[in-house]
């Protein structure tokens, strides 16, 4: 707008008509990036369009747009689409009108869980939440390009709160389509994931998050073990046990004994590099029951991306000086304070 | 004056030679004997009396100790090099045993390869035979005893703490409970104490000491119930510790039982650990001379 003096009719209606025109263009920019959103068959131009979207201003002092979406509701999008296109029918969005917002909702099963994604203030990108409880699941962050589970929210949800009330293979197809969704994003868009106690490599180190492990607490699961089927076996450098889960299955607890800061880690190994730490929490009750037992000394570490400020290069920061667990499971995470912390 | 003859019959130079010359065979033959990896033979040069009466079945030969402490600074190094033999068969006949060299020929054992194994004595590979650790070898034989009456090692003890948690737990619990009782005695002792003064009464005298009596063990129960909640961790690490050591003992009956069918079979088999490996090197042998 302009600094001069408005004189005439002429002149302040030429000075609204401008400030309309750009209120319209605004708008119209809108409705292009939605049907961009709504359209597009490609990847990349879906992702350019959740990416400008989340951004996107629609405030205007002469224009005014009621009815509009909220930058929650086009990282669903992008994720709805991402799935449908790769025929992945697991999640379907359906507006949420009580909520005036979308909702993702499982098709696989009979039960009640909605998802939406929820944004925090001084954490970039949105946390995929289930709303009854709003576990944060995972982070997507469009800006950085990369997608993060969390495990003390994906413990929290599945294994404290659902394994109640579902069985083991139900959550499992709770978790299979947002594991293909990150590998969907890793694919077709580059993006950097971490799959935390999802990841199913043989050679995954699940890490404690807890610097020292006392062996009482292996101590404990040998002597849960007496009544059952399964051995405890010490390993052969005596850094560490295994559990025999089946045939070809097995939980390792250890440390690598040429590492001097000993830092504990769970190991999954199968035959087909099928099953995640998840999983064995899932299947096996006694592990199960154990580790919940024993949390504070077995929770699993978050590592958590951490962006450089001026190329924003992803690089994984490793938290081992936040050696005060405030909260279990998540020493280093910041997802669930609310108020501002900084993630240098 | 020194003769050269003893009692007249052989003369010394003689009885030299005779001697050396045994020496130098007895080396020979171990000397081969190690060429072939020829065990059993070795195996009879250390120990001539012992081989001769458990494997030939022949009392008379007595060990010609002249000989045999030629290789006694070698026992390290003979041990190693038996070792394999030996390893590999007690691996087959005792699948739960592990061992490690600590140090040259030196073999520590444990039992099994679960977490926290016991280290249970170590394998003496040149008389071929277990020198089991006392106490843990007992340890085990008293968990047989145990189990056959239908008893684990340290259920008493077990029970024992649980018991004592369950008390001091209810200490800890009963604390509301005591306030009100020793609220309830006060005010109690305070009227009994109105009463009292140069003409208290006996009966009087009677009734206040009882109440101060009854507050003085509550004053200890409350007492003990401020240090019950450490009592209880350390009493639950004390079974955790107890339960441990009774499913490694349920383990080591598993093992001998799955492989011996009892321990007596066990203890039977551990005598006859000698014959029977030197016998299986024979029968080893045989059957490479067939192949042949």
């Amino acid at each position: 707008m302009t600094k001069q003096m408005i004189s005439t009719a002429t002149e302040q209606v030429t000075s609204l008509t401008a400030s309309l025109t750009t209120g319209l263009k605004l708008g119209e920019r809108y409705v292009q990036l939605l049907d961009q959103l709504a359209t597009a068959t490609v990847p990349t131009e879906l992702l350019d369009a959740a990416g400008q979207l989340v951004e996107f201003d629609l405030n205007h002092a002469y224009v005014k747009f009621p009815q509009h979406y909220q930058p929650e509701d086009y990282y669903l999008l992008l994720m709805g689409r991402l799935l449908e296109l790769a025929g992945i029918g697991d999640f379907a969005v359906k507006p949420d009108p009580m909520h005036r917002r979308l909702a993702m909702r499982l098709t696989t099963f009979e039960n009640d869980y909605t998802f939406c994604f929820e944004q925090k203030r001084s954490r970039p990108g949105a946390f995929f939440c289930e709303q009854t409880d709003h576990e944060p699941l995972f982070n997507l962050d469009l800006a950085h390009h990369s997608l993060q589970f969390d495990n003390r929210a994906l413990v929290d949800f599945l294994i404290v709160k659902e394994i109640a009330n579902h069985n083991d293979l139900e959550l499992q197809g709770v978790v299979k389509p947002l594991v293909a969704f990150a590998n969907l994003l890793v694919e077709q868009l580059d993006f950097t994931i971490n799959l935390g106690i999802l990841a199913t490599d043989n050679a995954a180190q699940f890490k404690l998050a807890a610097p020292e492990l006392s062996l009482t607490v292996i101590d404990k699961l040998f002597v849960q073990t007496a009544e059952t089927d399964t051995v405890l076996l010490s390993l052969p450098q005596n850094n560490g046990a295994k559990l025999a889960l089946a045939s070809d299955t097995a939980l390792s607890l250890a440390f690598d004994p040429d590492d001097y800061t000993k830092q504990w880690f769970f190991m999954v190994t199968d035959a087909k590099a099928q099953l995640s730490f998840l999983d064995v929490l899932l299947h096996y009750p006694l592990v199960r029951d154990w580790y919940l037992a024993n949390r504070s000394a077995l929770a699993i570490r978050d590592d958590q991306f951490a962006y450089a400020p001026v190329d924003e290069h992803v690089v994984v920061n490793s938290p081992a000086t936040d050696a005060e667990p405030i909260k279990e499971e998540a020493p280093a995470s910041a997802v669930e304070e609310e108020d501002g912390e900084n993630d240098a | 004056m020194i003769s050269e003859t003893t009692n007249g019959a052989q003369p010394i130079s003689q009885i030299i030679n005779q001697s050396i010359e045994q020496k130098v065979n007895y080396l020979q033959e171990l000397k081969q004997a190690v060429a072939n990896h020829a065990d059993q033979a070795i195996y009879a040069l250390l120990d001539q009396k012992r081989y001769a009466a458990e494997i030939m079945h022949r009392e008379e030969k007595a060990n010609d100790t002249g000989v045999m402490t030629l290789v006694d600074d070698l026992t390290a190094q003979l041990s190693n090099y038996l070792s394999t033999k030996l390893i590999n068969y007690l691996s087959q006949a005792y699948p739960f045993f592990y061992y490690e060299e600590y140090q040259l020929g030196h073999y520590r054992m444990y039992f099994g390869n679960w977490w926290d194994r016991r280290q249970f004595g170590e394998l003496d590979v040149l008389n071929i035979r277990f020198v089991f650790d006392q106490s843990e070898y007992a340890k085990l034989a008293k968990s047989f005893e145990l189990a056959q009456a239908g008893q684990r090692y340290n259920g008493q003890r077990i029970e024992e703490l649980s018991k004592e948690n369950d008390r001091l737990q209810a200490l800890i619990d009963s604390a509301d409970k005591r306030d009100a009782k020793k609220e309830e005695l006060q005010a109690e002792l305070k009227e009994a104490s109105a009463r009292n003064g140069l003409f208290e009464s006996s009966k009087n005298r009677e009734t206040r000491e009882a109440i101060v009596a009854k507050l003085s063990e509550l004053e200890n129960q409350d007492e003990e119930a401020r240090t019950a909640a450490g009592k209880i961790k350390a009493n639950n690490q004390q079974v955790l510790e107890l339960s441990k050591e009774n499913t490694i003992l349920s383990y080591e009956r598993k093992s001998i039982v799955d492989t011996f069918g009892s321990f007596e079979d066990f203890e039977l088999a551990n005598r006859k650990l000698y014959a029977s490996y030197l016998q299986s090197l024979v029968a080893d042998g045989k059957q490479v001379e067939a192949d042949d």
